[in-house]
C-alpha cells in the first residue's frame, strides 16, 4: 500500500533526478546509477534497523560504532585465521548483543533511548579503538571480498545484500506479531502492555535487531574498503536518521514504512552523489543537505496538516 | 430565553465529509442564551464533529455559523476562544507531566514579563478558580497522578477560567462533550450546580451525553441527530424519554437493563487481604462463574486501582489472589491474561487502544499468538479476525480503518472487543458503556449476559448507579482504598449504596 505520502518523497527523488540530469548528462549513465545504489547501500541497510528503532518509538545513536566494532571483530577473526562463517557469525553477534544491550538498559533499565544509546555510542566506539590500538585491520582474501567486489548480473554485491535486509526487514515487520508490536508499542506502548504483549522483551529484540543489522552495514562496508576500521562509520547515526525521516517515519513512533526510508536513503545518495557531479564543494554540500532533510520533513508535515 | 434579542448561536446547513463518510449533512442549531441545548444521537452520529467545526478544530465543507447575530468565519480555534467558544472534548487534551495549574493555564499563564511566569499569581489564581468551581484539587500536583474524573475536572475548570485572571475571552458560548462519562455522582451534582450558576450568568451551553437521566435534569431543548441528519429539535417538556431513544436509534431498543441472573458456579477468583501501598488495603472478595460483581464508589476511591491489580498492570504488596483454585502472582499483564483474565481499562485513549493502528490490529493485539504461524501473520488474517466482533459489537467502521478515526462510543466497543474472542472467564470492565449510546449500551448488557450465562465471572466497575444496580447479582461498595460494604441485588438500593461510598455507613 503505497499511502500519498510516500508518493511524495517519490516525486521528490524523481525530480531530484531530472534536475540533475538537465545539469549534468553524466548522471544518468547505468554506471553512475549503480555507483550511486552501491554508495548508498551501507546507509540504507543501516537505516533499515533504525527504522524499526524509531517506529517503536525510540532512537539508536550507537549504529555507527557498532559498525566499527563488528568490523573490527570481523577483521580481527578473518586475520587470525578463522573460516570465514565463523568471522561472520562473530560480527553479526557483536553487533546483537551490543544492540540487546541497548535494548536492556531502555527497556529493564528505564533509560530514554537517547541516553542508553548514547552510552552504547561511545562506549561501543572505545572498545574497537582499545581492541585495534587505533590501527586499521586490512587486507583479506578474495573470498571475502566478493562481497564487495562480486555481482549477480551487473548488480553490485552491496546492492544485493541491500535488497535482501529490505525484503526479509519489510515481510518481518509487515507480516509478523514482531513486526506487529513494532507499531504498537510506538504508537500506545500501556496500553500495548495491557494486551498482554511482553514489552520489555520485544524492546529488547527491536534494539537488538539494530545492532543485527549493524553488523550486517559493517560486514559490507569490511569487505569494500579491505579493512577494518575502529573509526569507520563515524556519523552513520544521523545519515540513518535522515534516510528514516525523509521517508516518512514519525520520530513521534507507531508509523512509518521501510519502502519510505529506502526512497529516503536513495535521495541522500542520489544528492551527493549529484552534487559530487556537479563539483559542488563538501563544506556547501552540507548545507545543501541539510536543507534537503528540513524541508522533506516540512513538506510532509505540512501535507499532513492539510488533510486534517 | 426571550426571542427579541439575536440568539447566541445559529449553524445553518453544516455539511462535513471525510473520506467515504458524510458526517454532517445539511444540520442546524441555534443556542440563545441561558440554555443548556442537549445534543443527542448514536455513536458516531455526529455530534462531536459537529462542535469541533464549532470550535474550529475542522472546517466545514458548506454551511454558516451566526454568533449574537453576525455571520462569523471560524477558520481555527484562536478565532472561536476569540468568539467566546469554549468546548470540553470528549477526550481529554492535557500535558501529563505538567502541574493542575500549568494544564489549566497553558498558553496563558500570568508572566512578570519576557515570558517568566509569575508562579505565586498563577496558583494563587488557580486555587481561586478551582474554588470557585467547588473543585477539591491541589494546583501543584502533577496531572499525571489524578484519576481520569479528576483531570476532567482540570479539563472544565480549563475551559472556564476567568479572563480578569489571564486568559482574554469571557465564555458566552460553551460545549461539553460527555463530561460526566468518567464522574461520579458526587462530581456531577457539582458539575450540574457550576452549570446552574453559568446559565444564571447567560451562558449558552451545548451538552452531549449519553446518560438520558441528565438530560431532563438541565436540560432545556434537545436536538437529536442520526447518521449525521438533524431528526428533530424540541422542548424538553414536550418529549419523552421513549420517544428521544427512538429518534435516536430509529428502532425499538427495549428493556434498559435486561439481566439474566444464573445460578453462580464454581469460584474463579478469590481476593484475600489484598493491598498496596497508598491506594488499596484489605480487600477480600470472591467470583463466581456466572456472577456479576459490582464495584461502586466515588472518584479516588481505589476501584480502578483495584482492577488494575487484579489484572497484573500493578503490583500489590500485600495479601494474595486465588484464581481457579491456585495461588498466583501477577508480575505482568500476560501473566494475568494468561490466567484468564481480561481489563477493559477506564482510559481508553490512554490504555486501550493503539490509536494509529487499524481496528483489526487493535482487536487482535491481545492474540497476535494465537492467530500467527510460526511467527507469522497469514494476510487477512486480523481482518476476518475482527470481521464478527465489529458486527457483533455493531461498531461503526470497517477492520482496516484506523481507531482514531471512530467516535468515542465505537473506539469504546474496540476496547471491548479485545476480549471477546479469546479465553478470558474473568472479565474486569472499568466503565464498561463510558461515552456508548443508549441502544449500544443495552446491546453490551445483553453481551454481559451471553458471557455469564457461559460461565464467565464479570467484575463490573461503574460510576452510573442505574447501571450497577440493574446489572450486577452482588454490589461491593469502596470507600478510600477499602471495601466498604456489600449488597446482594434485593438489598441494594441507590441511597444505600451511596452512602456507603460516602464513608457513612461505617
Ligand atoms: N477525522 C476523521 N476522519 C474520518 N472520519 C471521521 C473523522 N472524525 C470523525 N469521523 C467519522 O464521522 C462520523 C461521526 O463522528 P463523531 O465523532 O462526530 O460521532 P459522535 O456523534 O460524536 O459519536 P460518539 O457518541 O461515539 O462520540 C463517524 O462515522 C466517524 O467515524
Ligand atoms: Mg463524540
Amino acid at each position: 500500500m503505497l499511502r500519498a505520502r510516500q508518493f511524495g518523497t517519490v516525486i521528490g527523488l524523481a525530480v531530484l533526478c531530472a534536475v540533475l540530469w538537465a545539469l549534468t548528462p553524466h548522471f544518468l549513465t547505468v554506471s553512475n546509477l549503480l555507483n550511486i545504489a552501491q554508495q548508498t547501500s551501507i546507509n540504507a541497510i543501516v537505516a533499515v534497523g533504525m527504522t524499526f528503532v524509531i517506529i517503536s518509538g525510540g532512537i539508536d545513536l550507537s549504529v555507527g560504532s557498532i559498525v566499527a566494532l563488528a568490523g573490527v571483530a570481523l577483521g580481527a577473526m578473518l586475520q587470525t585465521g578463522y573460516p570465514l562463517p565463523v568471522a561472520l557469525a562473530a560480527a553479526l553477534a557483536a553487533g546483537t548483543a551490543c544492540g540487546m544491550l541497548n535494548g536492556a538498559l531502555v527497556s529493564v533499565g528505564g533509560l530514554p533511548p537517547f541516553i542508553a544509546t548514547l552510552g552504547m555510542m561511545s562506549a561501543a566506539r572505545g572498545t574497537a579503538l582499545v581492541f585495534t590500538e587505533g590501527r586499521p585491520i586490512s587486507g583479506f582474501d578474495d573470498g571475502f571480498r566478493v562481497l564487495a567486489t562480486g555481482s549477480i548480473g551487473f548488480v553490485p554485491a552491496p546492492v544485493v545484500v541491500m535488497i535482501l535486509v529490505y525484503v526479509v526487514a519489510h515481510i518481518v515487520l509487515t507480516r509478523t506479531t514482531f513486526g506487529r508490536y513494532v507499531y504498537a508499542i510506538g504508537g500506545n506502548e500501556e496500553a500495548t502492555r495491557l494486551s498482554g504483549v511482553a514489552v520489555r522483551f520485544h524492546k529488547t529484540l527491536i534494539y537488538g535487531t539494530s545492532g543485527l543489522i549493524s553488523a550486517v552495514a559493517a560486514i559490507v562496508l569490511t569487505a569494500r574498503l579491505n579493512s577494518a576500521q575502529p573509526i569507520a562509520g563515524m556519523m552513520y547515526e544521523l545519515d540513518a536518521i535522515a534516510a528514516t525521516v525523509i521517508g516518512g517515519t514519525s520520530l513521534m513512533g507507531g508509523q512509518g514504512t521501510l519502502a519510505g526510508t529506502l526512497v529516503g536513503a536513495l535521495i541522500m545518495g542520489v544528492l551527493r552523489n549529484g552534487l559530487n557531479l556537479l563539483g559542488v564543494s563538501s563544506f556547501l554540500q552540507q548545507i545543501v543537505i541539510g536543507v534537503v532533510i528540513v524541508s522533506a520533513v516540512l513538506v510532509d508535515t505540512m501535507l499532513k496538516r492539510h488533510k486534517e | 430565553m426571550t426571542t427579541a434579542e439575536p440568539p447566541v448561536l445559529e449553524m445553518r446547513g453544516i455539511r462535513k465529509a471525510f473520506p467515504g463518510v458524510v458526517a454532517l449533512d445539511g444540520v442546524d442549531l441555534t443556542l440563545h442564551a441561558g440554555e443548556v441545548h442537549m445534543l443527542l444521537g448514536e455513536n458516531g452520529a455526529g455530534k462531536s464533529t459537529l462542535m469541533k467545526i464549532l470550535s474550529g478544530a475542522y472546517r466545514k465543507d458548506a454551511g454558516e455559523i451566526r454568533v449574537l447575530g453576525r455571520d462569523v468565519d471560524i477558520q481555527s480555534p484562536r478565532d472561536a476562544l476569540a468568539l467566546g467558544i469554549r468546548v470540553i472534548y470528549q477526550e481529554l487534551n492535557l500535558v501529563p507531566h505538567l502541574s493542575v495549574a500549568e494544564n489549566i493555564f497553558l498558553g496563558a499563564a500570568p508572566t512578570r514579563g519576557l515570558g517568566v511566569i509569575d508562579w505565586r499569581r498563577l496558583f494563587g489564581n488557580t486555587s481561586r478558580l478551582l474554588n470557585d468551581l467547588g473543585m477539591d484539587l491541589a494546583p501543584a500536583t502533577p496531572l499525571h497522578r489524578l484519576s481520569l474524573a479528576q483531570r476532567q475536572m482540570v479539563e472544565i475548570a480549563k475551559a472556564l477560567k476567568d479572563p480578569s485572571t489571564g486568559s482574554g475571552q469571557v465564555a458566552k458560548i460553551l460545549v461539553m462533550d460527555e463530561p460526566t462519562s468518567a464522574l461520579t455522582s458526587r462530581e456531577v451534582d457539582r458539575l450540574f450546580a457550576l452549570i446552574a450558576r453559568l446559565i444564571a450568568g447567560g451562558v449558552a451551553i451545548v451538552y452531549i451525553t449519553h446518560r438520558l437521566d441528565e438530560v431532563y435534569r438541565i436540560g432545556h431543548r434537545v436536538s437529536v441527530l442520526r447518521d449525521g441528519r438533524q431528526v428533530a429539535t424540541k422542548r424538553l417538556s414536550e418529549v419523552t424519554v421513549a420517544e428521544l431513544v427512538r429518534l435516536m436509534a430509529n428502532r425499538e431498543v427495549g428493556d434498559h437493563f435486561p439481566r439474566q441472573r444464573t445460578a453462580p458456579g464454581a469460584e474463579l477468583l478469590r481476593v484475600e487481604q489484598l493491598g498496596r501501598r497508598g491506594a488499596l488495603s484489605d480487600i477480600s472478595f470472591s467470583l463466581r462463574s456466572g456472577e456479576v460483581v459490582g464495584i461502586a464508589g466515588l472518584l479516588g476511591a481505589g476501584r480502578s486501582e483495584l482492577a488494575r491489580v487484579l489484572a497484573g498492570a500493578d503490583r500489590s504488596d500485600a495479601g494474595r489472589v486465588v484464581c481457579h483454585g491456585q495461588i498466583v502472582k501477577f508480575r505482568t499483564p500476560a501473566d494475568a491474561i494468561r490466567q484468564g483474565i481480561g481489563l477493559l481499562p477506564e482510559d481508553r485513549k490512554a490504555e486501550g487502544l493503539v490509536a494509529g493502528l487499524t481496528v483489526a490490529r487493535n482487536l487482535a493485539l491481545p492474540h497476535g499468538r494465537k492467530l500467527a504461524r510460526a511467527g507469522f501473520l497469514p494476510r487477512g488474517c486480523e481482518e476476518r479476525f475482527a470481521e464478527p466482533i465489529v458486527k457483533d459489537l455493531r461498531v461503526k467502521a470497517t477492520p482496516t480503518q484506523p481507531v482514531r478515526l471512530l467516535s468515542g462510543g465505537n473506539q469504546q466497543k474496540v476496547v471491548l472487543g479485545k476480549w471477546l474472542a479469546g479465553d478470558a472467564r474473568i472479565f474486569i470492565f472499568d466503565e464498561p458503556t463510558r461515552g456508548v449510546d443508549v441502544g449500544a449500551k443495552v446491546e453490551i448488557y445483553h453481551l454481559i449476559n451471553r458471557l455469564t450465562a457461559s460461565g464467565a465471572g464479570i467484575i463490573m466497575i461503574s460510576s452510573e448507579l442505574p447501571e450497577l444496580l440493574g446489572m450486577s447479582d452482588r454490589i461491593l461498595v469502596m470507600c478510600r482504598g477499602r471495601i466498604q460494604a456489600e449488597f446482594s441485588a434485593a438489598d441494594a438500593t441507590q441511597e444505600r449504596v451511596l452512602s456507603a461510598a460516602l464513608g457513612l455507613a461505617c
